[in-house]
């Protein structure tokens, strides 16, 4: 669990991070969204003691990674953006070196780094330079190297970048799979990735804090509402009137109409107590309306994301 | 400390710098010792005392990716993030080119054991060259650290350590110079000659205090003394700490 309480950064009279705080619980994975510079990499650093705060307490599973750095930073995986790895090193002397400074007892290691290499599909690989391995493989030794010790939280910072499509699908199965005895705070541009791993998310924007929640909350709060799509042959409408009077939809709006084909958008209060999908389906059916299309349509986290960040 | 310590010592034979710092030395000792057979008459003495006017090259291409290159290909992070203490990392560093150093040194060891087989000798200023050697080196590997903790690049750190060992090389000339320049301009502006020469000699011994090679100078003739070393480490740990606090600045930077 990382408690991370009122944290500030100052850069010069720039504050990169003023005043973030959130909580990451255990097995739970937290995405960790922003635009460029709005201090998503200064917040990983302050939180795995590479940078100090200016202000404000990181405390990793109770301990303050100021004052006792080596207990914190025992529980801590750090994936930066760039991996930090020694090209003159082979995979598997780095990954020994790794766990020198993690402290593995000795008895542990063999075990230990084949359970990781085989995890990350770099055990073909270990007898090779990293140097001469490509972007992909460097990135999962970087992967590999955060995993050493058995961290209870991992922090990846665009984890994926760099990888081919199959590859990225790989590393989402891989942080979906270590989220059931880890906590992870996993940083990335790509939206997709982040709505497809992620349990809660924490965006921010200009150093601050701008929401935290799950992506559906998120969804909803934005709009107010949930929204679905509707396609029906017949009288527009007269489709949408039957459907306006249901109790709990706010508004329905045709959107496009194509003959006696028509597309509506029907708005659902947040406080309608029921699903009601069904009952708008039964009343178009008995109303005699083909339903040709029928889906909900919640914004995006792409729209969350350029709504909350402007 | 370990763990680091084993990292770099190694990183030297993984890269051309650790051979190219011994071939450097060997080639340099090699040549003094051979010159001297020729002449009929080794002193191992002789040979150390030349090899440390050659710190000024060899430190630097020790020393000089230490540091920087950590920072250069943003592995600095490990030493950061990873539960180990900033002393373990300048500690290790400075002992793995430590370690360098004596690996290159075994080529004047090999001098030595040569010496007596064609039935030289070594006597006890021999010995006393070889202590004060692996002091200065100490002293000098410390200046190579923090040179090498200053940048992210190479280049500037070696420059930076070359000119910092040239200076101590030449710190009693320099002090002449200073000595002769206060006295001058002190005559120039009225104050009388005693007073401006005694105020020129003070500065020049002051500035002298700090030469580590005239404070060793008499081990080369069988005496010893501690005060020399204790001067040679009390300077490289000064630098070392300098290093340490550097690094840990770093954490706690604000540009």
């Amino acid at each position: 669990m990382i408690e991370i309480d009122n944290l500030v950064k100052h850069y010069g009279p720039k504050k990169a991070v003023n005043g973030i705080s959130f909580t990451v619980n255990d097995d739970e994975i937290l995405g960790f969204l922003g635009p460029n510079g709005a201090g998503k990499t200064t917040t990983m650093n302050i939180i795995t003691g590479y940078l100090s705060s200016t202000s404000g307490t990181v405390k990793v599973n109770g301990h303050d990674i100021l004052e006792e750095p080596e207990l914190a930073k025992k529980d801590i995986g750090y994936l930066p953006e760039q991996p930090p790895l020694y090209l003159d090193m082979t995979v598997l002397e780095y990954l020994n070196f790794m766990c020198d400074l993690k402290k593995v007892k000795k008895q542990d290691r063999k075990r230990m780094l084949a359970e990781i290499m085989a995890m990350v599909k770099i055990t073909d690989v270990a007898d090779r330079l990293i140097g001469n391995l490509s972007k992909g493989y460097k990135q999962r030794v970087g992967i590999a190297q955060a995993l050493i010790g058995n961290p209870k939280i991992l922090i990846l910072d665009e984890p994926t970048v760099g990888l081919d499509p199959s590859q990225v699908l790989e590393i989402r199965k891989l942080v979906k799979s270590l989220a059931k005895n880890h906590s992870v705070i996993i940083s990335s541009h790509i939206l997709s990735e982040i709505q497809a791993v992620c349990d809660r998310v924490v965006i921010i924007n200009n150093g601050k804090v701008a929401a935290i929640d799950t992506i559906s909350d998120l969804s909803k709060r934005l709009s107010g509402s949930s929204k679905l799509l509707m396609t029906i042959r017949g009288i527009g409408k007269d489709a949408a009137g039957r459907i306006g009077v249901i109790p709990g939809v706010n508004e329905v709006k045709i959107r496009r109409s194509d003959g006696d084909i028509h597309e509506l958008e029907i708005s659902i209060s947040n406080e309608a107590k029921s699903d009601l999908r069904e009952t708008i389906f039964f009343t178009m059916a008995q109303a005699g309306f083909p339903m040709l299309e029928f889906r909900s349509c919640d914004p995006t986290l792409e729209e969350v994301f350029l709504s909350i960040t402007g | 400390m370990q763990a680091i310590f084993k990292r770099e010592f190694l990183s030297y034979f993984r890269n051309p710098t650790g051979y190219v710092a011994i071939a450097l030395f060997s080639f340099i000792s090699g040549v003094f010792f051979i010159m001297q057979v020729s002449q009929g008459q080794v002193e191992i003495a002789s040979e150390v005392t030349s090899l440390r006017s050659f710190f000024i090259v060899i430190v630097p291409i020790v020393t000089m990716g230490l540091f920087s290159e950590d920072r250069k290909r943003g592995t600095d992070v490990i030493y950061y993030a990873n539960p180990i203490t900033m002393f373990d990392v300048v500690m290790g560093k400075f002992l793995a080119a430590m370690s360098l150093f004596f690996i290159m040194f075994i080529n004047v060891f090999i001098h030595m054991i040569a010496t007596k087989i064609l039935g030289g000798k070594v006597g006890v200023g021999s010995w006393g060259t070889v202590i004060v050697f692996f002091f200065l080196a100490a002293l000098f590997v410390a200046i190579g650290c923090l040179a090498s903790a200053i940048t992210d690049s190479q280049i500037i750190s070696a420059i930076v350590c070359f000119v910092f060992i040239l200076i101590i090389q030449l710190i009693s000339t320099l002090s002449s110079l200073l000595n002769t320049a206060v006295t001058t301009l002190l005559t120039k502006m009225n104050v009388g000659s005693e007073q401006a020469s005694s105020i020129g000699s003070a500065l020049e011994n002051g500035i002298n205090w700090l030469d580590p090679f005239t404070k060793t100078k008499d081990f080369r003739y069988g005496s010893f003394s501690v005060a020399p070393l204790i001067f040679c480490i009390s300077m490289a740990i000064f630098f070392l700490y300098l290093t340490y606090r550097l690094l840990e600045k770093k954490r706690w930077s604000q540009s």
